[in-house]
């Protein structure tokens, strides 16, 4: 059970990071692949803040959020004023740049990754508790992105996304509205971090490359870019078929090839069967 | 259409789950009466050319066990899961083992994945034997995690005072990779040497997705060392070898266990010559069991294996394992991961075929007599053993 749990959490922590994505590349159009950046920065400042100053771990997640939305102000204040190849090719450098950065800090435990992190909950009802959390967390973020680009807000937001010069004639600021959708996303994928920094125990800043971003993509992709249930599928496919395919007890010169062109055989499959993902937008979002 | 496109993907997402279900009951069901065992090792990724070949010597011993019975007429299972070397994946395949298979003992190795399920072995009360991995930090990982294999301290070490104490190399130069296999070695080697009376003379380090390293070369050579200390990863030091005698730096290099490979000749080619490998196994004359290993190897698979003394240690993993089940079968104990650690802490010392005389120290480590190897017209050569 103890398994489920587990592949549970992930699903649960991997839905609030499509989703966050989606909102910042699909709701946005603001195409930065830094979104793995976030969720590590906001699991490092939550772990250490803990394991150094002891600080409330539910707190310590707060602050990790937090921390993520305020370093997100950092990339976007300079690099939003560009946008398109040149905004993904700053935040390519944005999130290598930080990567290296973890690696070369001793106390955040350099290349040889974080040790020692406190869990939020202990005792046999470790493992439901943290999926209960995790998913109820999960759904509240999937309801507030849903609530954020339904709304007035929302169309804001799409119009933006739309024609930005026609949207800076009305009177409105693009830019206040980007750094905003930004900061959200960039929090919402940072308590995503912060959860599995005290869920999992362990923080190596290798795990927060490219490849992440790779992962995170694929999940909006193959979802649903734009809306809000497709990151919600993407989570849950992604997440639960690689499990899957351990079951079915292949040799390795099979289950070598088989897991490398998973994610690139399901982007090509749904770029030429179902190009807006498994769940469709609806006409007129 | 709107409408029904989300509930068909959950019923898909459903479907797989069953499935995964399916395989999940069928499994265990099957492999009923056997003593069971995991084995998370990179079978895929950039690390899984070693990974394979130290699971092919593992599988070869499981086979040879059960060849002779097994444990008191028990066969063992092996159970093996890929952890591509990812602290991610490799928690999941370790959360499957622990608890869909079971087992109250597995197998691991690469530093990353050590650490990210040390906290799973430590909280499910489930052995982990970490095979392969070497930075210090694993032996502080918690009670249910035990290295089988030297840490990097012991043969680092051995070089470092080598070097100064045999060789008389009072200034070394370290170049080393900037992950967790580099920053912690590279520390330590710097420790033992300057102890000793040496001086560091450059400590330069590379990133790991660096293909040109003539920055930090070019440092080294301005520092003019008696000798160089390089700790990298099998798929680089060749070329930083290469590169070092492009731009006429000639001093003697000495590395640790991962230099013990036939790639390192083959890509460094002169350039490697001289060069001070450890080996922390023993070799065909130290062992008899070896020669017919390597044979063994030629015969199936035309070559000798990446990572040769990795592979040993590995080969001795069920051996290991075998005679922990043995000391609980003695005993009457049943196999959960508690008796593990206690029969582990029982029998302490264990006759291994291929790596000979394993003790577990109180610290959580073992310790072996370092082997250095040197490489000599193109061929790697015995050139002391440090106890």
């Amino acid at each position: 059970m103890e398994y489920v749990y587990s592949v549970l959490v992930m699903i649960g922590i991997y839905t609030i990071m499509a989703s966050s994505f989606n909102l910042i590349i699909g709701f946005g159009g603001l195409i930065s692949i830094a979104h793995p950046i976030f969720f590590a920065l906001s699991a490092y400042a939550s772990a250490l803040v803990n394991l150094h100053w002891g600080v409330p771990i539910p707190l310590a997640i707060l602050l990790g959020t937090l921390f993520a939305a305020a370093m997100s102000v950092m990339l976007s204040l300079p690099s939003l004023r560009i946008s398109g190849d040149y905004l993904l090719i700053a935040s390519m450098g944005f999130q290598l740049g930080f990567v290296e950065v973890i690696k070369n800090v001793d106390f955040a435990g350099g290349a040889g990754g974080l040790t020692g992190i406190a869990s939020i909950y202990s005792g046999p009802s470790r493992s439901p508790a943290f999926v209960v959390t995790t998913l109820t967390i999960a759904a509240t973020v999937v309801s507030v992105v849903h609530w954020l680009t339904h709304g007035e807000y929302g169309r804001a937001i799409r119009a933006m996304r739309d024609d930005e010069e026609c949207f800076a004639s009305l009177g409105r600021n693009p830019m206040a509205i980007k750094i905003t959708i930004f900061a959200v996303g960039s929090a919402l994928a940072g308590l995503a971090g912060a959860l599995y920094a005290h869920y999992f125990q362990f923080l190596s800043p290798e795990q927060f490359g490219i490849t992440q971003s790779a992962l995170i993509l694929t999940m909006v992709v193959v979802g649903g870019m734009g809306s809000t249930w497709g990151p919600v599928v993407g989570a849950l496919l992604l997440t639960a078929l690689p499990q899957a395919i351990t079951f079915l007890n292949l040799p390795p010169s099979v289950m070598a090839p088989l897991q490398g062109m998973l994610y690139t055989g399901l982007v090509l499959l749904f770029l030429f069967v179902r190009p807006a993902g498994l769940v469709a937008k609806r006409l007129g979002q | 259409m709107s409408h029904t496109a989300p509930r068909r993907a959950w019923l898909r997402g459903l479907a797989f789950a069953a499935a995964a279900a399916a395989f999940g009951t069928a499994a265990p069901a099957a492999a009923q009466q056997t003593l069971k065992f995991g084995l998370a090792m990179p079978l895929t990724g950039s690390q899984s050319s070693y990974g394979k070949d130290q699971v092919k010597a593992a599988e070869w011993a499981v086979a040879d066990i059960n060849a002779k019975g097994g444990v008191n007429g028990k066969k063992l299972e092996m159970i093996l899961l890929d952890t591509q070397a990812d602290p991610t994946v490799g928690i999941s395949a370790v959360n499957r083992l622990i608890n869909v298979d079971k087992v109250p003992v597995f197998v691991t190795a690469w530093s990353a994945v050590v650490k990210a399920v040390a906290p799973i072995a430590n909280r499910e009360k489930v052995l982990e034997l970490s095979i392969g991995a070497n930075a210090p930090e694993i032996s502080k990982l918690g009670d249910y995690v035990y290295t089988a294999f030297p840490l990097a301290d012991v043969d680092v070490t051995a070089v470092a005072d080598y070097t100064f104490k045999t060789l008389g190399k009072k200034r070394v130069a370290i170049m080393y990779i900037n992950n967790d296999t580099g920053v912690e070695a590279a520390r330590l080697y710097r420790t033992v040497f300057e102890k000793a009376g040496g001086q560091i003379v450059a400590f330069e380090a590379y990133d790991p997705k660096a293909t040109d390293y003539t920055g930090a070369l070019l440092k080294v050579r301005a520092a003019n060392p008696e000798m160089i200390h390089l700790h990298g990863l099998v798929a680089d030091m060749p070329l930083v070898i290469a590169q070092m005698r492009q731009l006429g730096i000639g001093q003697r290099v000495t590395t640790y266990a991962a230099g013990y490979n036939p790639q390192m000749v083959e890509k460094a080619g002169k350039g490697a010559e001289g060069l001070i490998v450890t080996s922390l196994a023993p070799n065909e004359k130290q062992n008899p069991n070896v020669g017919p290993y390597l044979e063994r190897w030629k015969k199936a698979e035309n070559r000798i294996p990446n990572g040769l003394p990795y592979t040993q240690y590995l080969h001795d993993a069920p051996y290991l394992v075998a005679a922990l089940y043995s000391h609980l079968e003695k005993n009457k104990l049943p196999a959960s991961g508690e008796n593990m650690r206690k029969a582990l802490l029982a029998v302490r010392t264990f006759d291994l075929p291929l790596t000979g005389k394993l003790t577990f120290n109180e610290d959580h480590t073992v310790r072996k007599p370092v082997n250095l190897v040197t490489v000599d017209n193109g061929q790697f050569v015995p050139l002391a053993t440090v106890e």
